[in-house]
């Protein structure tokens, strides 16, 4: 057990000098293995951030009919009654157009141009709340509604919380597309990395190997190396991603502001910061693995 | 002790490099290995320490099959065997000191007992003093003795040494081989190859003549 704990240190001695004889090589494979790993935290940061503002929109769509200045008092009463008959409906309210113009003259800060106007541009209009919540269904009703006498136009006003929404689950496939792809360029780099190592010791394996050294004595010394340059890099990643967030934050919250939004970007954690690590050190150790695999079966 | 029972070696492209070869070293014994170049004499030790495995026979260290083991038992075979190579294969990135503790290293020797026994192994071979320097800065007969120093360090029961007098002048050479009867003397099982047979009669041991692969009377 000592013994076995003697051979780690004198590996990592060795590894740590290596590292220092070489301070340029190993800070740019450093910032290599941080960049590839700060592209997926980024990304997977903004997709939560983002899927948590979608969380927080009113999942009751609505659907605004505006109706024509020409729809009759029938017209309109069919339409306000479809709230007891259809079943995808679940109330209703009508805005007329008066009201409208109050609204609109009170909360946009248009209201002097607004009464300025000769009369009122406004339409009446219905709210319908649907109970439905399916993007395919909704857009059905809304054809259905447009399509009735006295209507004019109709608005799905969680259109853009369901684009949101999409855009949220495209993130996250383009967030799992992202993290395939930089996993295996991880692995692809450190395993080319210790690649270079093992030729440039190849003497002193060979001899090593001759004189009784186990694949576990050669190995080490990579696997250490490979395990330290996975955990500073993703340490690095995280550290470059909270430099980047705190920097692009005020920005994504002044825009946020302009829609009205309380919005920022989440800024990495100390659980991700951990998943990181562990995920480019695993990597890492089996790039650095099969790397010394395939020198080891190659040369007896 | 090491014991060869019918051992062939066909090295790939098929050139017989040793053919139906028996014999038996016994523990403690000092013997020489003569024979032209390509005899087969690096081959021999070769197999002994499980760098070549034979394509027939077997090839017995202390009772266990070397030809026929595990890869991965086969360095802790090796750990018993000293070995001094034909081409040296001295590390030149490193100083002598730390050339001749990669052994211990590779065992795993505490720090403190792995300097000693490193600057034992050295005064032994008559380097005390050369540890810092780099192994380029010695002569080829202190190269040598750099060699014997590391096959030594770790104290094996058996010491192989491919050719350790080639290209020393005479005075040069029996100074060394008196070095590998001390070894002798403390009970280490030898097997010392070399061409030039002329060495050896002064020390009266059994000789291994080879040629082509087997033995002459
Ligand atoms: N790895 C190899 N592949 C193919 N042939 C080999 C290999 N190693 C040795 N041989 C051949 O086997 C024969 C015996 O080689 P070996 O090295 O055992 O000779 P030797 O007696 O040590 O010669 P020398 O005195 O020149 O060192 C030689 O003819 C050599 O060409
Ligand atoms: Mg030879």
């Amino acid at each position: 057990m000592k013994n076995e704990f003697r051979q780690h240190w004198f590996a990592f001695r060795r590894t740590l000098a290596g590292m220092l004889r070489q301070p340029l090589t190993s800070l740019l494979n450093l910032l290599v293995i941080a960049i590839a790993a700060a592209f997926p935290l980024a990304l997977w940061l903004v997709v939560t951030s983002l899927a948590d503002v979608a969380g927080h929109l009113p999942v009751e769509p609505q659907i605004t009919v505006f109706l024509r200045s020409s729809a009759t008092p029938g017209e309109i009463q069919a339409l306000r009654a479809l709230e007891g008959s259809d079943t995808r409906i679940a109330k209703h309210r009508f805005v007329p157009k008066d009201e409208a113009l109050k609204e609109m003259q009170q909360s946009s800060g248009f209201g002097d141009l607004l009464a300025g106007l000769p009369d009122n541009p406004l339409p009446d209009a219905i709210i319908f709340t649907a109970k439905e919540n399916h993007a395919a269904g909704l857009e059905a009703l809304q054809k259905e509604l447009a399509a009735k006498p006295g209507v004019e136009e109709v608005q799905l006003d969680s259109a853009w919380a369901r684009r949101l929404e999409r855009l949220v689950a495209l993130g996250r496939a383009v967030f799992q597309a992202v993290v395939a792809l930089l996993a295996t360029a991880l692995v692809l780099i450190t395993g080319n990395t210790i690649r270079m190592q093992i030729l440039t010791r190849q003497e002193e394996i060979e001899v090593s190997k001759l004189i009784g050294a186990t694949d576990a004595f050669i190995r080490r010394p990579f696997i250490h190396f490979a395990a330290a340059q996975g955990l500073l890099g993703g340490a690095l990643a995280s550290a470059i991603v909270w430099l980047a967030l705190r920097w692009l934050n005020p920005a994504v919250r002044d825009l946020a502001t302009a829609y009205g939004q309380q919005f920022e970007l989440q800024s990495p954690g100390l659980q991700s910061l951990g998943v990181v690590c562990t995920a480019t050190t695993l990597l890492c150790l089996v790039g650095a693995w099969l790397a010394v695999w395939r020198h080891l079966r190659r040369h007896l | 002790m090491i014991q060869f029972q019918q051992v062939s070696k066909r090295y790939r492209g098929g050139f017989d490099a040793l053919k139906n070869l028996s014999f038996e070293i016994p523990t403690g014994e000092l013997v020489f290995l003569a024979g032209h170049s390509g005899a087969g004499k690096s081959t021999i030790l070769k197999l002994v320490a499980g760098i070549e495995r034979p394509t027939g026979g077997a090839v017995l260290v202390n009772g266990q099959n070397v030809g026929s083991m595990r890869r991965g038992s086969i360095p802790f075979v090796r750990r018993h065997i000293g070995l001094i190579f034909q081409d040296h294969k001295i590390l030149f990135d490193r100083s002598v000191y730390d050339n001749v503790r990669l052994p211990l290293d590779i065992i795993g020797f505490e720090s403190h007992e792995a300097r000693r026994r490193v600057l034992a192994a050295l005064d032994k071979v008559g380097l005390a003093g050369k540890e810092k320097l780099n192994p380029i800065a010695l002569s080829g007969g202190e190269q040598q003795r750099l060699c014997i120093a590391r096959a030594v360090v770790h104290r094996p029961a058996i010491l192989l040494a491919d050719e350790p007098t080639a290209n020393l002048d005479r005075d040069y050479a029996h100074d060394i081989l008196e070095l590998f009867k001390s070894f002798h003397q403390v009970g280490v099982t030898l097997v010392i190859s070399a061409h030039d047979e002329t060495l050896m009669a002064d020390y009266g041991r059994r000789i291994l003549r080879l040629k082509n692969g087997q033995f002459t009377a």
